[in-house]
């Protein structure tokens, strides 16, 4: 297989630097009462900055922060399809592409599009289509470029990429149905099982983590993932009350899973009056 | 198969699920008749076949084989446990939407979806191929979504373990791949034996193992009963159906799969197409779901011991065991 020529790698024994943390540094757990973050509560989302107008080149692109994850979107179309000679189609495409940046993650990854991005781009187009009126532009496509720069937390990267999108769509002046809002809620235990040291016990803690019922921590970042049992993603339209995207990940009582989706729908109603705002002031600028 | 459907059929189905009545006589709930048979496949650890009445074939092989553990260099887990590494695709014959590079995407969404439900590793972000690195939390949570308990698979820990290479080969395509692949995964691990491992302690931390051969002497998968099953729930109009054939496939608006294990826990959830799904209807969907897929374990799990016992007693009886061969209904 041909090696990267553009980049020098180091000699076969090196390893990647450590990360040098100060002495009195204490990663945190949930056996604390507090989040990751102590200002925030377990219902509390991160704050959004959003705004449009990031990429001038784009008919419409939108950057998005929740503190540390960082993405950008860019919107071209509607646009013809490259090879017409495909058939004809009387609905629109929508094809969105994802991409890590190499240097978004803590462990560094590859310059091609994985598996992983691929699924997820796939899921991204599967979540947005709902919203857009394809209808109106047959024989076109409408390419969404997102670009990840930052990543903290896995969950909330693909609860942000659905929201970006949206923005940077509305913004291109796409016709949409509605916009699509995106949330993530991870399940974390908040406490050892007790009974951890008995033997008696050990087997009922081996039947799975349901002895444990785990706390609904919203939009959860990297620290607070690394301890997850399990995690939802929710992609929701607020005006027609439709879910578009949802993906659920580890073990779950049922109720957890229905408490959760109402605690991302009501999070995904917030984050509608944000990005309404942010739509509006692009208005004022133009 | 075809991918474009007509309006008067699209009609036609969606009237027909309206009335509880599906274009094959069944009703909204019922699944179609499943045949299912294991160690199919001698060169394997451990395999089996599950066809669907509608022409779904799909055959999984589970093979394990020795190598390094994988370490999460950022949490250092995964240095006492093994691997489960899936793979899914279908044959370019099975359909022909499969041919060349048709099959690709719907490859890697169901390789994606497999790795997701049995080994949860999803908050790690690798960026090489589908595999992830186990990142387990607390230590009482060393099975992962999947059931399986890694730590077993475990040889030599911090550097030797099992490594399980789930493959399915989509033979056929007659609608509703996902919940197949996930039943025959689910048999396959059934029956998979694993030989058993001597390790020796030569001293100074430096350790040995032996692969002993016994064909007699194996040891199964720790933690297979909980493995997941998915049921795929497909929205037509205001109603759901489930194992839904290729042109209900094709009317569906959206697609739920529920992976659900025997204790009811829900294991993973995936919305696919270009629908929408109303928040309540969503948890109504999720319910069923569970419900019909610990009863579909149940009935999973019978007619497995069923085989099993039959395989038994023919050794015993000294009789060969004879597998039904490819073609044998």
């Amino acid at each position: 297989m041909a090696a990267d020529r553009k980049r020098v790698a180091g000699p076969e024994s090196s390893v990647a630097p450590l990360v040098e943390y100060p002495i009195d540094y204490q990663s945190w757990t949930p056996f604390t009462e507090t989040r990751h973050d102590s200002h925030r509560q377990p219902e509390d989302l991160r704050p959004i900055y959003l705004k449009t107008g990031l990429i001038s080149e784009a008919n419409g692109s939108a950057y998005i922060e929740l503190e540390k994850t960082k993405l950008t979107c860019g919107v071209y179309g509607p646009r013809p399809v490259k090879r017409a000679g495909q058939g004809f189609s009387d609905r629109g495409t929508l094809n969105c592409e994802i991409k890590f940046a190499t240097f978004s993650c803590v462990k560094r990854r590859g310059t091609m599009r994985d598996a992983q991005e691929k699924e997820l781009s796939q899921i991204l187009s599967q979540g947005l289509t709902p919203a857009v009126r394809l209808e109106l532009f047959p024989k076109s496509n409408v390419d969404i470029y997102i670009t990840v720069l930052e990543s903290d937390g896995w969950g909330s990267c693909i609860a942000a990429a659905f929201t970006v999108a949206s923005v940077a769509l509305a913004h291109a002046g796409i016709e949409m149905l509605d916009l699509v809002a995106g949330c993530s809620a991870s399940y974390i235990p908040t406490s050892i099982p007790s009974s951890a040291s008995t033997s008696e016990s050990t087997s009922e803690s081996s039947e799975g983590a349901g002895s444990i019922t785990p706390q609904i921590f919203m939009d959860a970042d990297l620290e607070e993932e690394k301890f997850q049992q399990g995690s939802i993603v929710l992609a929701y339209m607020p005006s027609l009350n439709q879910t578009t995207h949802v993906l659920q990940t580890g073990k779950a009582e049922g109720a957890i899973i229905s408490q959760s989706v109402e605690h991302c729908v009501e999070a995904c109603n917030k984050i509608f009056a944000v990005m309404n705002h942010a739509l509006l002031e692009s208005i004022d600028q133009k | 198969m075809p991918s474009l459907i007509s309006p008067a059929e699209r009609d036609y189905i969606l009237k027909g699920i309206e009335c509880n009545i599906r274009a094959d006589g069944r009703q909204r709930p019922d699944y179609r008749e499943v045949i299912l048979e294991t160690g199919v496949i001698s060169q394997t650890s451990g395999s089996a076949r599950v066809r669907l009445a509608g022409g779904t074939d799909v055959l999984v092989s589970v093979k394990a084989d020795i190598g390094p553990v994988l370490v999460d260099p950022e949490t250092g887990e995964g240095a006492d446990k093994g691997q489960i590494i899936c793979n899914v695709e279908c044959a370019p014959s099975a359909s022909q939407q499969f041919e060349g590079r048709g099959a690709d995407e719907l490859n890697n969404e169901l390789t994606q979806m497999m790795t997701r439900f049995l080994s949860h590793n999803t908050t790690s972000l690798t960026s090489a191929s589908s595999t992830t690195a186990p990142s387990s939390t607390t230590s009482h949570n060393s099975n992962g979504a999947g059931g399986i308990n890694l730590s077993k698979l475990c040889i030599i820990p911090g550097e030797q373990c099992w490594i399980l290479y789930v493959d399915a080969l989509v033979l056929d395509y007659g609608g509703n791949l996902v919940d197949a692949v996930f039943m025959g995964t689910r048999a396959a691990i059934f029956d998979t034996r694993i030989p058993k491992t001597e390790v020796q302690d030569l001293g100074d931390g430096n350790f040995d193992f032996e692969v002993l051969d016994d064909a007699e002497d194996t040891e199964i998968v720790e933690g297979r009963e909980d493995m997941p099953i998915c049921v795929t729930l497909n929205k037509i109009g205001a109603r759901h159906i489930v194992d839904a054939s290729p042109l209900e496939e094709l009317c569906t608006e959206a697609k739920l799969v529920v992976a659900v294990n025997r204790s009811g826990e829900l294991c993973g959830l995936q919305k696919g197409q270009d629908g929408g799904i109303e928040p309540s209807l969503l948890l109504e969907m999720i319910q069923f779901g569970k419900t019909l897929g610990q009863t579909l374990i149940k009935q999973l799990d019978a007619k497995i011991k069923a085989e099993a016992d039959a395989d038994m007693v023919k050794r015993q009886n000294g009789q060969p065991v004879v597998k039904l061969g490819f073609f044998a209904q």
